[in-house]
């Protein structure tokens, strides 16, 4: 009688996976970074400053709140650096590594017949989906550090009249790539449960809708109840950058959804019979 | 489970919802056996094998490979079990080497290099190019190299030679015969019945989720309907009627001078009947692995005369 009942972790999985990945998180890190270079190369200039905030009350009331709201102010240095943190571009590059991963990873392989074959050699489905779920929360993390990286640089670049709050920032990086995180937690959950085509769909409807009650609240308070509900009411930029102490209750929320959301694709992953 | 037995499948049940797709399957396979497994399209043999490769949960019963029950998604026994997919696909934006090496190193093949190099040479297959850029057929090849590289106790074979043209079909069915000379069991999947008939010992037909037959190729092959072609002596006529055929006889075709019969049961009967008319010769027909198969089915559908 064979005895094999231990199965090694797929490494040259795990390292294929992440090679094929590594393109597109380069390019998203590089934009991510960039666009803190080019907010602070604007908001370090008092008169471009003026300009941007006069362009900005044009535009109608929402995007300025998509943008920081009550931040944009000159003077308010955080606030207007806090602009590379949640510019929609910003958001939409952070969700596209998110929801890209796990469904082009778990879902697509499937899709594409690569999976059966991957399970043919000696690897478990729970060390395949702890593979994508690694690369998608590890890319996660390693943006928010890009991001944070390009407020160093650029808070080196350029001069400031005050100091900018680096620690404030990076606690912001920190509850805004739990964030992105929890969304990349509901990808793998629709990626273990559905196709890929369906699973981006839900995913992208799920962050749209968050997305569109955070956002319609602001100047609609019958939405306001509904809040609590999106994923957007746990990360309140202005008060990151306030306040010295880090948001607790935010983090754990992000934190709960980003497990409950990762371990329960797991265990439908692991139990579900894939549509070979 | 008797250490002879390299396969095991003991009351395999498998639905999807409320769609069939095995019931009650037992059978097993002897260490070193090389096993058919028959059946039309959607009769259960590539369901089976994927609960056989734990890729499919079983709704109810257990296979067993090598003495270890399999469980889904745990990848048992995987080391000792080379596989091939019905609708083989690999990543088709690398090289057949590349992938290959990446699926060798997810277990125990990584030295099977040399292996694959000499079964690349013996199936004419070019491991640098592109999957994207090989034919149906070259891409099966791949198919091929990837279950027998690491040279496995147990090969699981769904249509190996479907795309492949008949010079390659025959190397293929030379490996699966010097695997199981060197002692790897085979189950082996096919709609080509004859290439069933050439490699196996043993085999199983499948319809429709329910195993009809399980027996010795060569009795599959008996136990289907005998054919007699009769020529009676010229000037003869042949019988003006058949309408006084024995009970299991029936006529598959008639000229101006012979029958073409086909009966079941002992000859005995048919050629009683026969003995009423001037008979110059009598051919005994061999029956197919595709008549007898056939025959399975008009037996189950009612079919039969």
């Amino acid at each position: 009688m064979r005895t094999n009942r231990r199965v090694p972790f797929p490494w040259p999985l795990l390292r294929f996976w992440t090679l094929r990945m590594l393109l597109a998180w380069f390019l998203i890190a590089f934009w991510i970074f960039l666009f803190q270079l080019i907010v602070c190369g604007i908001v370090h200039d008092n008169e471009k400053v003026k300009a941007f905030l006069q362009y900005i009350d044009l535009l109608p009331g929402f995007i300025k709140t998509m943008m920081s709201g009550d931040a944009l102010q000159l003077g308010n240095i955080a606030g207007l650096i806090s602009i590379g943190y949640q510019e929609p571009f910003i958001l939409f590059l952070y969700m596209l590594y998110a929801v890209g991963v796990p469904t082009a990873l778990l879902a697509g392989e499937v899709m594409n017949g690569n999976m059966e074959l991957i399970l043919s050699r000696p690897t478990t489905k729970t060390h395949v989906y702890i593979c994508v779920a690694l690369i998608t929360i590890v890319g996660m993390a390693a943006l928010v550090l890009v991001m944070f990286l390009g407020t160093v640089v650029a808070t080196n670049l350029y001069d400031f009249e005050q100091e900018v709050p680096l620690y404030a920032f990076f606690k912001l990086a920190v509850v805004g790539g739990l964030l992105a995180g929890t969304v990349g937690g509901i990808a793998l959950l629709t990626a273990a449960c559905f196709s890929r085509i369906t699973a981006i769909s839900l995913t992208v409807a799920f962050l749209v809708v968050n997305y569109f009650i955070s956002i319609v609240s602001e100047w609609w308070p019958v939405m306001k109840p509904l809040t609590p509900f999106t994923i957007f009411y746990y990360i309140d930029p202005p008060l990151i950058l306030g306040q010295s102490v880090w948001p607790i209750r935010d983090i754990a929320v992000l934190i709960t959804l980003l497990a409950v959301s990762t371990l329960l694709g797991g265990v439908i992953w692991q139990h579900r019979d894939l549509p070979l | 489970m008797p250490a002879d037995k390299a396969i095991e499948i003991k009351v395999l049940t498998k639905r999807y919802g409320s769609a069939r797709g095995i019931d009650d399957l037992s059978f097993d396979i002897e260490k070193g056996e090389i096993f058919g497994y028959l059946g039309p399209n959607g009769s259960g043999k590539t369901t089976t094998i994927r609960c056989l490769m734990g890729l499919l949960r079983p709704t109810s019963g257990q296979c067993n490979v090598l003495g270890r029950r399999i469980e889904a998604g745990h990848a048992t026994q995987h080391t000792h079990i080379g596989y091939l997919p019905g609708d083989f696909h690999i990543w088709a934006g690398r090289s057949a080497r590349k992938s290959l090496k990446l699926m060798a190193e997810l277990g125990n093949g990584k030295n099977c290099n040399k292996r694959q190099e000499e079964l690349a040479e013996r199936l004419d297959l070019d491991l640098d190019r592109r999957v994207r850029a090989l034919s149906k057929g070259n891409r099966q090849k791949v198919g091929v190299v990837y279950a027998f590289g690491h040279q496995p106790e147990v090969l699981i074979l769904d249509e190996p030679t479907i795309g492949l043209d008949p010079l390659i079909s025959q190397v293929v069915l030379d490996l699966i015969r010097e695997a199981a000379n060197e002692g790897a069991t085979v189950l082996l999947s096919s709609h080509d019945l004859s290439e069933v008939a050439a490699v196996c010992e043993r085999a199983a037909i499948l319809r429709e989720g329910r195993l009809i037959e399980l027996a010795p190729i060569s009795k599959i092959i008996q136990q289907g309907q005998r054919q007699l072609k009769v020529w009676f002596i010229q000037g003869k006529n042949v019988p003006a009627s058949t309408a006084d055929l024995p009970e299991g006889v029936r006529v598959i075709s008639r000229d101006s001078q012979s029958l073409h019969i086909s009966y079941s049961g002992a000859a005995d009967t048919v050629l009683k009947w026969l003995a009423r008319f001037p008979v110059d010769r009598i051919d005994t027909l061999q029956t197919s692995l595709e008549e007898a198969f056939m025959q399975y089915y008009r037996k189950e559908d009612g079919h039969e005369n």
